[in-house]
C-alpha cells in the first residue's frame, strides 16, 4: 500500500463517558495518570460505554454511512476519526489528511461577512488562505450567495448558513471528508446539489465518511454502510 | 517546543483567529482601535492626578505620567492577556467538540490581540518620549529581551489558567480578583528602587516585578539590568513555560469530553 493512499483504521475502540455534571475527578485522573499508567476498562458509578468494541476500514474512495437512531455513537465514532476525542480503550490509524468536519458553519462568527466566514471557517477546517482564495469564487457560487455575501452572517437565514457552510466544506482539498447530519436540514433543490457533489469527490477518489439517520439519503450516496446500535457497529446492505 | 511546532503547522488558522478576534473586537465601535489606548491613558491621567495633587508622591525626574504609563503598558498586556483567554475555551465549546485544532490557538489569539494593543500603547509612549525629549541610551535595547519575557510569562500563566478553567469556573471567578491583587504586588503605581533589600526581594518573587521595573528603568531612566537578576528570572519563567504548557498539552486531550 503506498503512503499516499487515504485510510483509516479504527482498532477495537472503545469510548467511556460519564453521565454526571463534576468533572473535577477527570482532571485528578489525568495528574494520577501522569504516575501510573492504568488503563481502566471498568465502568464506575455514572459512566457508560458510548462506544463498545468498534472494527472499521475505510480505504481511498470508499464512501461510508454510519447510520443509526440519536444517541447511538454515531457522532463519537467521528469525533474520534477526527481526534476531537480520543478512544478509552483500542487504537485509531490515519493516512492522510482528515478534514476536522463534523458540523457545518464552525467558527462562524454573527458580526463578521459571509465573506470573512469564508476564510475563518476555511482555515478551521484545514485549507490554506491562499487556497480559499482561489476557491472563493466557486465557494460563494456553490452556496448562491452571491448577493448577500458581503452581509453579516448575523443576519442570514438558517438554509443560508448552512448553504454556506456546506459549500466551504465541499470544497476541501483533505483526503477524507466527514460529513455529521449535514444534508437533511437544506431544501429539496440544494440537497440534490449536495448529493451530486458527493458523488463528485468521490469519483476524485476521496473518502468520505457520512452519519445521518436518514437511511434513503445514504442508500443513494454511500456504498458501505454500518448500523450503530447500541454503541457497536453492524454492517447493512447497501443501495 | 511542543507548542510551538504546533502553532507553526496551524499558522495560518492561528493568523485567522487573531484577526478574527481583532476585526470582531472593534466593530460596530465609532472609535475603533483608539480604545487599545484609551484604557491605559485614562488610568494614567488618573494615577498622576491622584498622586501629584492629593497624596503628592514624587516617582521620577521626567513627568510622572510618563512614569505611570510605561508602567501601565505591560501590565494593561498581562491583564488582558489573562482575562481574555481564561473563557477563550469555554466561549469556544461549540468549536472544541466539534472540530480539532491544538486548542492553545483560543487562547493564544487572545493574547495575541493583546500585543497588538501593547504595540499600539507602545507607539504612543514612544510619542510622549520624543515630545518630552527623553534621553534615550543603548540600554533601552533590553527592551526586546524584557517584552519576550513579558509575553512568555503571560503566555504560561493564561494557557494555566484557560486549561483549569475548562474543569474549574471558579478560575474565571477568581481571576478578577487574583488580578486586582497582582496589580498591587506590581510596580505599576510606585517603582522597588527606593525600598529595602528584604521588601524588594519579596516583590521580586512576582517575576511581573522584575520585568515592568526594568522595562522603565532600560527606556526612561537609560540604566542597564542587573545580569544575574536577569539571569535568574530567565530561568524562572522558562521553568514556569515548560511546567504549564505541558500541563496544558496533557489536559487538552480531555477538553471536547469536559468542556
Amino acid at each position: 500500500m503506498s503512503s499516499d493512499e487515504y485510510t483509516l483504521k479504527l482498532d477495537g475502540v472503545w469510548k467511556k463517558y460519564s453521565t454526571t455534571d463534576f468533572f473535577h475527578k477527570s482532571i485528578r485522573e489525568e495528574i494520577v495518570g501522569l504516575f501510573n499508567r492504568k488503563k481502566d476498562d471498568t465502568l464506575s458509578k455514572d459512566e457508560f460505554w458510548a462506544l463498545r468494541d468498534i472494527n472499521l476500514e475505510f480505504k481511498q474512495g470508499d464512501v461510508v454511512g454510519l447510520y443509526g437512531t440519536n444517541g447511538a455513537g454515531k457522532t463519537t465514532i467521528l469525533k474520534i476519526i477526527s481526534s476531537i476525542t480520543y478512544p478509552t480503550i483500542g487504537s485509531i490509524t490515519v493516512n492522510g489528511t482528515v478534514a476536522p468536519l463534523i458540523e457545518v458553519g464552525a467558527g462562524f462568527h454573527p458580526d463578521l461577512t459571509g465573506r470573512e466566514n469564508i476564510y475563518v471557517n476555511g482555515t478551521i477546517i484545514g485549507m490554506q488562505i491562499k487556497e480559499i482564495k482561489e476557491k472563493m469564487d466557486n465557494i460563494i457560487a456553490f452556496s448562491e450567495l452571491a448577493a448577500f455575501i458581503d452581509m453579516p452572517v448575523k443576519k442570514y437565514s438558517s438554509g443560508m448558513y448552512l448553504r454556506l457552510g456546506f459549500a466551504i466544506a465541499v470544497n476541501s482539498s483533505a483526503g477524507i471528508l466527514l460529513f455529521d447530519e449535514i444534508m437533511s436540514v437544506s431544501d429539496g433543490a440544494f440537497q440534490q446539489k449536495c448529493i451530486d457533489k458527493i458523488k463528485e469527490l468521490k469519483r476524485e477518489n476521496r473518502t468520505i465518511v457520512m452519519v445521518s439517520h436518514n437511511l434513503s439519503l445514504l442508500r443513494e450516496t454511500a456504498d458501505k454502510i454500518y448500523l450503530i446500535k447500541d454503541s457497536t457497529a453492524v454492517p447493512m446492505s447497501a443501495g | 517546543m511542543d507548542i510551538i511546532k504546533r502553532i507553526i503547522k496551524y499558522r495560518q488558522l492561528f493568523i485567522v483567529l487573531v484577526w478574527r478576534e481583532f476585526a470582531v473586537r472593534y466593530r460596530y465601535t465609532i472609535i475603533g482601535v483608539m480604545w487599545a489606548g484609551l484604557q491605559p491613558l485614562s488610568m494614567m491621567l488618573l494615577f498622576t492626578f491622584i498622586f501629584t495633587y492629593i497624596m503628592k508622591i514624587h516617582v521620577s525626574a521626567y513627568p510622572s505620567f510618563i512614569f505611570y504609563f510605561a508602567g501601565l503598558i505591560p501590565w494593561t498586556f498581562f491583564a488582558h492577556s489573562i482575562n481574555s483567554s481564561i473563557p477563550s475555551l469555554t466561549n469556544h465549546y461549540q468549536l472544541i467538540t466539534k472540530i480539532y485544532f491544538p486548542r492553545e490557538l483560543l487562547p493564544l489569539s487572545s493574547i495575541a490581540t493583546a500585543l497588538l494593543d501593547f504595540v499600539i500603547c507602545a507607539v504612543i509612549l514612544f510619542v510622549f518620549i520624543v515630545i518630552y525629549q527623553i534621553p534615550l541610551t543603548w540600554n533601552a535595547l533590553w527592551l526586546f529581551p524584557l517584552v519576550v519575557l513579558l509575553v512568555v510569562f503571560t503566555t504560561s500563566v493564561s494557557l494555566f489558567l484557560a486549561g483549569l478553567n475548562v474543569y474549574y469556573r471558579d478560575v474565571r471567578l477568581a481571576s478578577n480578583f487574583l488580578i486586582q491583587l497582582w496589580f498591587f504586588m506590581s510596580p505599576v503605581m510606585y517603582s522597588v528602587d527606593s525600598l529595602g533589600t528584604k521588601m524588594k526581594l519579596m516583590l521580586f518573587l512576582n517575576p511581573l516585578t522584575f520585568i515592568i521595573e526594568n522595562m522603565r528603568r532600560v527606556l526612561l531612566e537609560g540604566r542597564g539590568i542587573v545580569l544575574w537578576q536577569m539571569a535568574f528570572v530567565c530561568v524562572v519563567i522558562g521553568v514556569f513555560y515548560v511546567v504549564l504548557t505541558k500541563f496544558f498539552i496533557k489536559i487538552e486531550r480531555a477538553f471536547a469530553d469536559v468542556i
